[in-house]
C-alpha cells in the first residue's frame, strides 16, 4: 500500500524536515543534558518534534519509526502533565538520544533507497519500563492504571454499540485533523484509501484531494467529510479510521439511506458517536447536540493525566493546544549541486571576463578606450559581488558539526565514566560547505582524544587538586582568511618524556640529536606520526595508533595545519587551520619554460633573487641555496618536470621560499607572472596524479596553469 | 530515441599515417581546431596535456603516440576531436577529419584475426568497415582511452578507498 501513493519527493521532503526535526532534538537534549532535568519548553519542544515525526512517519507508513517516536512522546506527554521529580535525567537523555539515533539510522537506510527495516522493539520495551518506572511512584493512581502503554493503538470497544452485520449501514464520518499538520490531504487520502477495503461506495468533500494541494488547508479548516455506503459495522470503521497520530477527531454518524443520498448537506445522525471522549461525555454532548452547540472540550484536570493516557486519541487532543510551528518561508533549501553548478558557472564569467578585459586586440595602440574602462569598472564591481554572494551562499555555520561533539563527548564520557563539561566558543563561524565535510571526522578524533586520553579519571583529578569535573572546549574563530579551530582539555597534557621514550623506541629520533634539544613542538610532532599512540591500553575510542596521523593528513588533505600545544598538569590544545574555502584561492601566478605554475599565496615566505655563489651543489645532485645565513633545498621545478626551455641559470631565474608546517623548500622557477585570485579545478581523472599538482586553473588568457601542492612538493 | 536512429550507422573518418579510422558518431561531441596545449609533467606521452575547452579543462591524447607510430608535426590541419565516453570527456588529436560516412551493417567486418604485424593499433580496432573501395579501421573508443591506463585509474581509485576506509 505505501508503494501506491509514496512518491520520491515526499520522501525528500520527509527526511529532510526529519532530519533538521532530529539534529535540533539533540541540540536541545545536549544542551541540559547538565541541568537536574529537562525545563518546560524543552519538553514541549521535544514532545512536539516527537509528535511531527511520528505524524510524517505515520503517512510514510514507516511504523517502526512511528510506534518508537510515538512512545517517546508518550513519555514526555507524561513529564508534561505531571511534572514527576524523580526522573533519573541522565537516562532520559540516553533514551532520547537512542530515539534520535533510531530514526536517523532508519533515515540514512531510506536515503539510501533500503527499507527501514529497523526493529525498535527493544527500544520500546525499555522505554516502556521506563515509563512505568517514572509514573510508579510518581502518582498513587497507577494502581487503577494497568501498565498498558499503547493504548492509542488498542481499539477501545466498550461504548460502541453492536451493529449486525451483513446489512448495508450508511455513515457519514467527519474527519477532524490536528492543526498545523503537513499534507492533510494525504493524510485524508490514507483514509479514504483504507477505506475503499471495505465501501461498497463512498463519497468525500473535497474531491480533489490528490491533485489539489491547497485541499490540504481546506481539510484543516472544514474537516473532511466522508460518505460511505458500507456491510462493515461502525465497529470495523472505527478499527479503521482511528484518531490517531494525525487525526485529531474522527466523528462517525450512521445515517439513513435517504440521507446518504442526499449526500453532504444534512445531518441526520441519531447517535453521536465520538471516541476521543468518555462515555459520560459522549452522553452529555449528545444533549448538548439536540440544542444544536458544539460541546466545549473538556479542559485537562491536573493529575488525570493516567486515565487520559488510556483513552485513545488523547494526546491529540493536545496537539490542539499545540502553537501553531512558525513558518520558515523566508529559508528555501536548495540542490547542492545547482549550487555548486552556479558556482562553476560563476568562476567562468570571472574567467571570460579576464580574457575580455585583457584582451590582446585592446593593446592597439591609438585607441580610445576611457569609456571601455568605465564599462568594464563596472562590470567587474559587479561579478565580484556575484563571487562574494555565492561564496557567503555556500558558506555554513559550524554549529551542527559542533553539536555533533557535543555528543561524542557526552557519550564517550558516560562510557568512561568521567564527568566533563563541554563548552562551544565561536560555533557560529561560517565555513565552506565543502571543508565542513572534511573536518567533521578528523575533530571527532580530537575530541574522543581530549576526552580519552586527555581528561584524567575523577581520583586522578582531585588528587592533583583540580576540580573533578573536566572541561573540553571547542573554538572556532576566523583569522586572516583561515578559520582556527581548536580543541582544548584541562586534561593532564602531553607527557613529553613518554612521547620521546617512544620515540627512541620506535628509532624516530635523529642520531645524534640530544634529546634535550628537541623543543617542545618537536616533541608533540611525533604523536602525528603514523603508528604512534602513548596510551598502553586500547580502549573503544581510541589508542589503536591510527588516528592522529590520518588527522593530520585529511587536515592537510584540505589545506589546512595541525598545531599542538600543552601544558603539562594544565591540558593540551589542538588547534586546526583551516582555508576558508577550497574552490577560490589566492595565488602567485608563474613561469617555468611555456608552461605556468600557481601556488598559493599563503605558504609563499618570500622571492629571493639569487647568484651562483650561494648555490651548494651536493655531489648526489641536490642543491641548496644559503640566504641569510639559512640553508634552504632547492628545487628547480623546470628539472624536476622535466619541462623544456626551462632558466638554468640561477641569475636568470626567481627563487620562491615555501613554508609548510615548519619545513621550507626553495623553488626556482623562470619568472613570476602575478598574484591572481584564481578558481582551482581538479585535473581530469583521466590523468593519473601527478607529484606535487593539486589542480589546475584557468588564467585571464584562457590558458591553463598548473596549480602546485605546496605541501607535496616539500615532502 | 529518433536521435539515434538519425545517428545509426553514422562514423566521424579520419586519417593517422596511411589509415583511416573510423569513430561511431553518438561518441563524438564536437571537432575543434587544434588549439594550445598545456602539458602535464610526468604523464603518459600520449597524454599531451590540458586544453581549455570553453571554461571546461579536458585532456588529450595524440592517437598517432598511441598507436605507436611516429609523432607528428601539428599544424593547422590538425583537429581535435571531443568524444565522450562514459562521461569521460577526452580530446582527441589527429592529423586530418576526413568525413562523416554512412556504413551499412552488411559492409562491417570483424576485425581480421591475422596479426597485421602492428598489433598495438589492432588492440584498438573491433570492425572494419568497407565504403566503396575504401577500408575505414573502426576504433572502440573505450578500449582507445582506457585499456591498461583504465586499470591504472581504477587501481588508484582502490588505492584512494582503502586509505579512505582505514580512516
Amino acid at each position: 500500500m505505501a508503494e501506491d501513493y509514496i512518491t520520491g519527493d515526499m520522501l525528500d521532503v520527509y527526511l529532510y524536515e526529519n532530519q533538521q526535526l532530529l539534529e535540533n532534538l539533540q541540540e536541545i537534549v545536549l544542551d541540559q543534558k547538565d541541568a537536574e532535568c529537562f525545563d518546560e519548553d524543552s519538553i514541549n519542544e521535544i514532545f512536539r518534534t516527537m509528535h511531527t515525526i511520528k505524524g510524517s512517519s505515520g503517512i510514510m507508513m514507516f511504523d517502526e519509526i512511528t510506534a518508537v517516536a510515538h512512545k517517546l512522546e508518550d513519555v514526555f506527554f507524561f513529564l508534561r502533565e505531571s511534572h514527576p521529580d524523580n526522573v533519573p535525567h541522565l537516562e532520559l537523555v540516553e533514551y532520547v538520544l537512542r530515539v534520535a539515533d533510531f530514526i536517523t539510522g532508519e533515515m540514512d537506510k531510506l536515503s539510501d533507497g533500503e527499507a527501514a527495516d529497523g526493529d525498535g522493539s527493544e527500544l520500546l520495551a525499555e522505554l516502556d519500563q521506563f515509563l512505568t518506572k517514572i509514573k510508579g511512584p510518581a502518582d498513587p493512581k497507577e494502581k487503577k492504571a494497568p501498565a498498558k502503554e499503547n493504548v492509542h493503538v488498542e481499539p477501545t470497544q466498550f461504548y460502541i454499540a453492536p451493529a449486525a452485520a451483513h446489512e448495508e449501514h450508511y455513515f457519514k464520518i467527519y474527519l477532524t485533523y490536528s492543526p498545523g499538520i503537513q499534507m492533510a490531504n494525504m493524510h485524508a487520502y490514507k483514509t479514504v484509501y483504507a477505506l475503499k477495503e471495505i465501501a461498497e461506495d463512498m463519497m468525500y468533500s473535497p474531491e480533489d484531494i490528490l491533485t489539489n494541494e491547497d485541499s490540504g488547508n481546506e481539510i484543516l479548516e472544514n474537516g473532511f467529510k466522508i460518505l460511505l455506503k458500507t456491510q462493515s459495522s461502525e465497529e470495523k470503521l472505527h478499527e479503521i479510521v482511528r484518531p490517531g497520530y494525525e487525526l485529531e477527531k474522527v466523528d462517525i454518524y450512521a445515517c439513513s439511506e435517504k440521507d446518504y443520498l442526499q449526500g453532504f448537506d444534512s445531518i441526520g445522525s441519531e447517535i453521536r458517536i465520538d471516541l476521543d471522549a468518555s462515555v459520560e461525555e459522549i452522553e452529555d454532548r449528545a444533549k448538548q447536540k439536540q440544542a444544536g452547540s458544539r460541546p466545549p472540550a473538556k479542559p485537562p484536570a491536573p493529575g488525570d493525566f493516567v486515565i487520559a493516557s488510556k483513552e485513545p486519541g488523547r494526546p491529540k487532543k493536545l496537539a490542539k493546544d499545540k502553537p501553531k510551528k512558525s513558518e520558515k518561508a523566508a529559508f528555501i533549501s536548495v540542490d547542492i549541486g545547482k549550487m555548486d553548478l552556479l558556482m562553476d558557472l560563476i568562476g567562468e564569467l570571472v574567467i571570460s571576463q579576464s580574457v575580455v578585459l585583457q584582451n590582446p586586440d585592446l593593446k592597439v595602440p591609438g585607441l580610445n578606450l576611457d569609456n571601455f574602462h568605465k564599462a568594464a569598472g563596472q562590470m567587474s564591481k559587479i561579478s565580484t559581488d556575484l563571487q562574494n554572494v555565492i561564496m557567503s551562499m555556500r558558506m555554513v555555520p559550524l554549529t551542527n558539526t559542533f553539536q555533533k561533539m557535543n555528543r561524542i563527548v557526552f557519550d564517550v564520557s558516560r562510557k568512561l565514566g568521567k564527568e566533563i563539561e563541554f563548552e562551544m566558543v565561536g560555533e557560529h563561524t561560517e565555513v565552506d560547505k565543502n571543508i565542513i565535510e572534511h573536518i567533521s571526522d578528523p575533530l571527532m578524533h580530537l575530541v574522543r582524544n581530549a576526552v580519552d586520553h586527555g581528561i584524567e579519571s575523577k581520583e586522578e583529578r582531585l588528587a592533583s587538586g583540580k576540580t573533578e569535573k573536566g572541561k573540553v572546549t571547542l573554538s572556532a574563530r576566523t583569522e586572516s582568511g583561515k578559520v582556527w579551530i581548536g580543541v582544548q582539555d584541562n586534561g593532564k597534557g602531553l607527557d613529553r618524556e613518554k612521547i620521546l621514550a617512544k620515540a627512541r623506541k620506535q628509532g624516530l629520533l635523529e642520531p645524534g640529536k640530544p634529546e634535550s634539544a628537541y623543543s617542545d613542538k618537536e616533541v608533540y610532532q611525533f604523536i602525528t606520526l603514523p603508528g604512534f599512540s602513548t596510551n598502553e591500553q586500547v580502549t573503544e575510542y581510541s589508542g589503536r595508533g591510527v588516528g592522529m596521523d590520518v588527522v593530520v593528513s585529511n587536515i592537510q588533505a584540505i589545506g589546512g595545519t595541525l598545531e599542538i600545544e600543552s601544558t603539562p598538569g594544565q591540558g593540551s590544545l589542538m588547534n586546526l587551520k583551516i582555508p576558508l574555502t577550497l574552490a577560490i584561492i589566492d595565488g602567485i601566478v608563474m613561469e617555468v619554460g611555456a608552461s605556468s605554475f600557481v601556488i598559493e599565496t599563503g605558504v609563499v615566505k618570500e622571492f629571493v633573487s639569487v647568484t651562483e655563489k650561494k648555490m651548494i651543489h651536493e655531489p648526489n645532485g641536490e642543491e641548496s641555496v644559503m640566504i641569510r645565513g639559512e640553508c634552504y633545498p632547492v628545487l628547480r621545478l623546470g628539472r624536476w618536470y622535466h619541462l623544456r626551455n626551462y632558466n638554468a641559470k640561477v641569475e636568470d631565474g626567481m627563487m620562491v621560499i615555501i613554508e609548510v608546517e615548519k619545513k621550507s623548500l626553495c623553488l626556482f622557477v623562470d619568472r613570476l607572472i602575478g598574484k591572481q585570485e584564481i578558481v582551482v579545478k581538479p585535473i581530469p581523472d583521466y590523468v593519473k596524479k601527478v607529484k606535487g599538482l593539486s589542480g589546475c586553473t584557468q588564467l585571464g588568457d584562457g590558458s591553463i596553469a598548473l596549480i602546485l601542492d605546496a605541501a607535496g612538493l616539500i615532502e | 530515441m529518433s536521435e539515434f536512429d538519425t545517428q545509426k550507422g553514422k562514423y566521424v573518418t579520419f586519417q593517422s599515417g596511411n589509415e583511416f579510422f573510423g569513430l561511431k558518431i553518438q561518441y563524438v561531441n564536437e571537432i575543434i581546431v587544434f588549439q594550445e596545449i598545456t602539458e602535464i609533467p610526468e604523464s603518459e606521452d600520449y597524454i599531451k596535456g590540458l586544453i581549455n575547452l570553453r571554461g571546461k579543462i579536458i585532456p588529450v591524447i595524440d592517437v598517432r603516440i598511441r598507436f605507436k607510430q611516429e609523432p607528428f608535426e601539428y599544424n593547422d590541419r590538425t583537429c581535435i576531436i571531443v568524444i565522450n565516453v562514459n562521461n569521460l570527456v577526452v580530446g582527441l588529436i589527429v592529423e586530418k577529419i576526413a568525413e562523416v560516412v554512412e556504413i551499412q551493417e552488411q559492409n562491417i567486418l570483424p576485425s581480421p584475426s591475422i596479426a597485421r604485424g602492428d598489433k598495438v593499433q589492432n588492440k584498438y580496432v573491433y570492425a572494419i568497415g568497407k565504403v566503396g573501395d575504401e577500408v575505414k579501421l573502426l576504433l572502440d573508443p573505450e578500449r582507445l582511452l582506457n585499456d591498461e591506463d583504465l586499470s591504472l585509474i581504477e587501481q588508484a581509485n582502490e588505492g584512494n578507498l582503502l586509505e579512505g576506509e582505514g580512516e
